[in-house]
């Protein structure tokens, strides 16, 4: 008999969509800031893209009911938030702002989990979704400022400043690209995160230029200095890219890593695929173009690896080694400057 | 200047202000991503020219002496066994140069409670406080500067010169391919060797770590190197029970070894859990790496005088005795309290001791274990209080004697103080420690799991090897 209750008490509780705990995380959720926010960024991101947002794209994107969508729209234009106009909802200049302003600390989110911690790629986005709602425009400021102002987040998009102004960069299809003529990445579209997966599992990051070898409906072919790589058609459409300049910008020479035990080089640049801290610790340590290097160190297990430059004695591993590009010194040059 | 003046002044000033901003704006919208690169690069090369122009280098100079130590030190081949050789040299030193001076200062600090019992007998005063001050707090404080005192005069200065030298970037050189296996930063290694001397340091010298993620690793998994507070309980037990089974001559060559291998336990431990924790709740990539490896220095002696001896002795013997003396009093109060026609310290250990028997030890440690949250120095001193209560009246001035105590007496094996060491390394970090992981990380959440990991860590892992003991104990009838 206790049985009964206690299950039907739970039930009343519990049962999917229609128990008292959802219901409650439901309405808390129609309140949050969250679920505003949201609802802006999506607003935000189909007026840029000259697509009319309509209640069903909405509920979509969210993953609620229409009902419940209707609500959070009604109460958005109380906020005086959006216009619901014959052509669908329209953000008001109010509206405009606050959209851009998540959109600005998402991706100062995503450049500052890129750049500073070691979160894995294919995870930024969602972090930086979770964080966005938790910070005031004044912390938004500070983040901003603290991190040089940069304009671009990791997958290229552009950073709003304080004022909403964007930097936007003219880019085509990777698939719209003549082959044979160098490209540089310009962009990558992290969503939807299965084919997000499949660049980042190519290790392509904005900043590489390509070549396009070959191109067939079924596979894309294409060519970076090191090694070449095969992306299906629908994978590669969500790569952007423009006209490499002419000057190079990846730095030419081999990796630190090719260089031999006692041999010396010079430092030709940094790759890339190097940012944020990691970049800048190996230019406080003087890993800049003309430095010399010598190899001098194995660890035990082979890695890493001690390197004198300028004089220090430094070990990194063979990941961070990789990224510094440099030339070999001719023989007699080695003794020159040590 | 008039106000009109002053007024129009300010208003040119504040649209001069708008305009550079609106410049500076505008600048940034133009610049590319590769102008910090620039400035880095003309700041270099600023620095080399005025170099060249004022700092003269001696050709011949290549650091000779530095490369022929640092082929041995960090050599692939021997590398880490001259490692582990240094860690059981400084333990070998530690433990054969503090027994005689811990027995001196023992005899002298007991026969000064004697004669303090014996003023307070002529006094005429009550005799619970002639014990709650002599036979609890004096005899707890005794103990924790009779067996402290010694091994940390002596481990501190020479850990303190390994520090000096610049051994132990090497030694982070050395084992950062574990770390990079485990998910974890190599530096995590010069973190643990700080933990070595306190955890509580250790935690803090974890700031060097960049990465959030590899730096909460470090933090929570720190305690898995046994800090100052521990060595006195390990050095008596390596001392009693491994360098007991030996003969004298190779006696404390084996108890170094015995803390040699708590030492790597506990450094296994640390990569397992860094490595699980990497895979689950702080899952990632191991971040970048860079580590300087400064030219090995001839170490100043003063320096290392002061820091060793006031900076870590002094302090660590403090806190041990400003921790001892509440200790030394609860403990005597919990044997002197009576109820049923037990004492506290009886109906408390009864309680805790099929708890204890099941992970090899008893309810009596467990209980000092508890009182020792504060501070670990004093679990040895603890647990004797404890089993000796403050009725009998015996002086443990010599380590026969207390020997007698927990063989004899109470029952203690090899299998006890394997447990207890084991027990020692992988406990939960004292209060300080954890309050500092709190500071640190400004998470209760983080702070309770480095409280509760390492204890259920231990459990687990004692409750293994002490039901493993039993049954192969019973089997063979022993």
């Amino acid at each position: 008999m206790t049985g009964i209750i206690v299950l039907i008490l739970a039930g009343a509780l519990f049962v999917p969509q229609y128990g008292l705990f959802w219901r409650i995380r439901r309405r808390r959720w129609l309140h949050s800031r969250q679920a505003v926010e949201d609802a802006l960024a999506h607003l935000h991101q189909f007026q840029h893209d000259g697509r009319p947002a309509s209640v069903e794209s909405l509920s979509n994107t969210l993953g609620t009911s229409t009902k419940h969508t209707l609500v959070l729209v009604n109460r958005m234009a109380q906020l005086d938030l959006v216009v619901v106009t014959g052509q669908g909802m329209r953000l008001t200049a109010v509206g405009h702002r606050w959209a851009l302003q998540i959109v600005r600390a998402h991706r100062l989110f995503e450049r500052y989990l890129a750049d500073e911690t070691s979160v894995p790629r294919e995870e930024i986005h969602a972090r930086a979704h979770r964080l966005e709602h938790t910070v005031t425009e004044a912390q938004v400021d500070k983040m901003d400022a603290d991190m040089g102002h940069p304009a671009f987040d990791p997958q290229g998009d552009p950073i709003p400043n304080a004022s909403g102004d964007m930097k936007e960069i003219e880019s085509q299809k990777l698939v719209d690209w003549p082959a044979g003529v160098p490209a540089l990445i310009v962009h990558i579209e992290d969503e939807p995160p299965e084919v997000y997966a499949q660049i980042i599992a190519e290790d392509l990051h904005p900043g590489m230029v390509i070549t396009i070898v070959d191109m067939s409906p079924v596979r894309v072919v294409i060519g970076t200095p090191d090694a070449e790589h095969v992306l299906a058609p629908v994978v590669a459409a969500n790569v952007s890219v423009r006209e490499a300049p002419t000057e190079d910008t990846e730095p030419a020479g081999v990796p630190l890593t090719t260089l031999a035990h006692g041999e010396a080089g010079r430092v030709v640049g940094l790759a890339p695929a190097c940012q944020g801290l990691t970049r800048r610790r190996f230019q406080d340590l003087g890993l800049t173009p003309g430095a010399r290097v010598e190899r001098v160190m194995q660890s035990a297990f082979s890695d890493p690896t001690a390197y004198r430059v300028r004089n220090t004695m430094i070990a990194l591993r063979r990941e961070q080694s990789d990224l510094i590009r440099i030339e070999r010194a001719p023989r007699n040059e080695q003794e020159i400057d040590a | 200047m008039t106000g009109n003046e002053i007024v129009s002044e300010t208003s040119t000033k504040a649209t001069a202000g708008e305009d550079i901003l609106g410049r500076v704006e505008e600048m940034q919208r133009g610049l590319d991503g590769s102008y910090r690169d620039e400035i880095v690069e003309a700041i270099y090369l600023d620095a080399e020219a005025i170099t060249r122009k004022v700092v003269r280098t001696d050709e011949t100079a290549s650091y000779p002496w530095d490369q022929k130590l640092d082929r041995i030190v960090t050599s692939r081949i021997w590398g880490l066994p001259f490692m582990a050789l240094l860690l059981g040299v400084v333990f070998w030193i530690t433990i054969s140069g503090a027994n005689v001076p811990s027995s001196m200062l023992a005899e002298g600090l007991f026969w000064l409670g004697a004669r303090g019992v014996e003023l307070f007998e002529w006094l005429g005063m009550p005799w619970w406080v002639t014990g709650f001050i002599w036979h609890g707090v004096y005899r707890g404080l005794a103990w924790v500067i009779a067996v402290m005192l010694p091994p940390m005069a002596i481990f501190f200065p020479i850990f303190t010169i390994l520090e000096d030298l610049g051994y132990l970037p090497r030694v982070a050189f050395n084992v950062d391919a574990l770390f990079k296996k485990a998910g974890a930063h190599g530096k995590q290694a010069l973190t643990m060797s700080m933990g070595l001397g306190c955890n509580a340091a250790g935690v803090v010298a974890c700031r060097v770590i960049d990465s959030p993620r590899e730096r909460l690793i470090a933090i929570l998994t720190n305690n898995f190197m046994p800090c100052n507070g521990r060595w006195p309980t390990l050095i008596i037990l390596a001392t009693l029970f491994v360098a007991a089974a030996f003969p004298p001559a190779f006696a404390a060559m084996a108890a170094a070894g015995s803390l040699v291998l708590i030492v790597l336990i506990g450094a296994a431990t640390t990569l397992l859990v860094s490595a699980v924790l990497s895979r689950s709740f702080l899952r990632g990539e191991a971040s970048s790496f860079t580590l300087e490896l400064p030219p090995y220095r001839r170490p100043s002696i003063l320096r290392v005088l002061y820091t060793s001896l006031i900076d870590r002795t002094i302090f660590v013997l403090w806190r041990a005795v400003v921790m001892a003396v509440p200790a030394g009093g609860v403990i005597w109060l919990l044997s002197n309290i009576h109820a049923g026609g037990q004492s506290l310290t009886v109906w408390v250990s009864q309680w805790l001791e099929p708890v204890g028997r099941a992970i090899g030890l008893d309810g009596v440690i467990l209980l000092a274990y508890i009182i020792a949250i504060p501070a670990n120095e004093i679990v040895v001193p603890t647990i004797i209080m404890a089993y000796t209560g403050a009725g009998m009246m015996i002086e443990l001035d010599t380590m026969a004697e207390l020997q007698h105590l927990l063989v004899n007496q109470q029952g203690w094996t090899l299998l006890t103080a394997v447990c207890l060491m084991l027990f020692s390394l992988l406990h939960n970090p004292c209060s300080t420690t954890m309050w500092t992981v709190y500071r640190e990380t400004r998470s209760v959440k983080w702070t309770v799991v480095s409280g509760l990991m390492p204890l259920a860590i231990a459990f687990l892992l004692l409750f293994i090897v002490a039901q493993t003991a039993y049954w192969i104990m019973g089997l063979t009838g022993w």
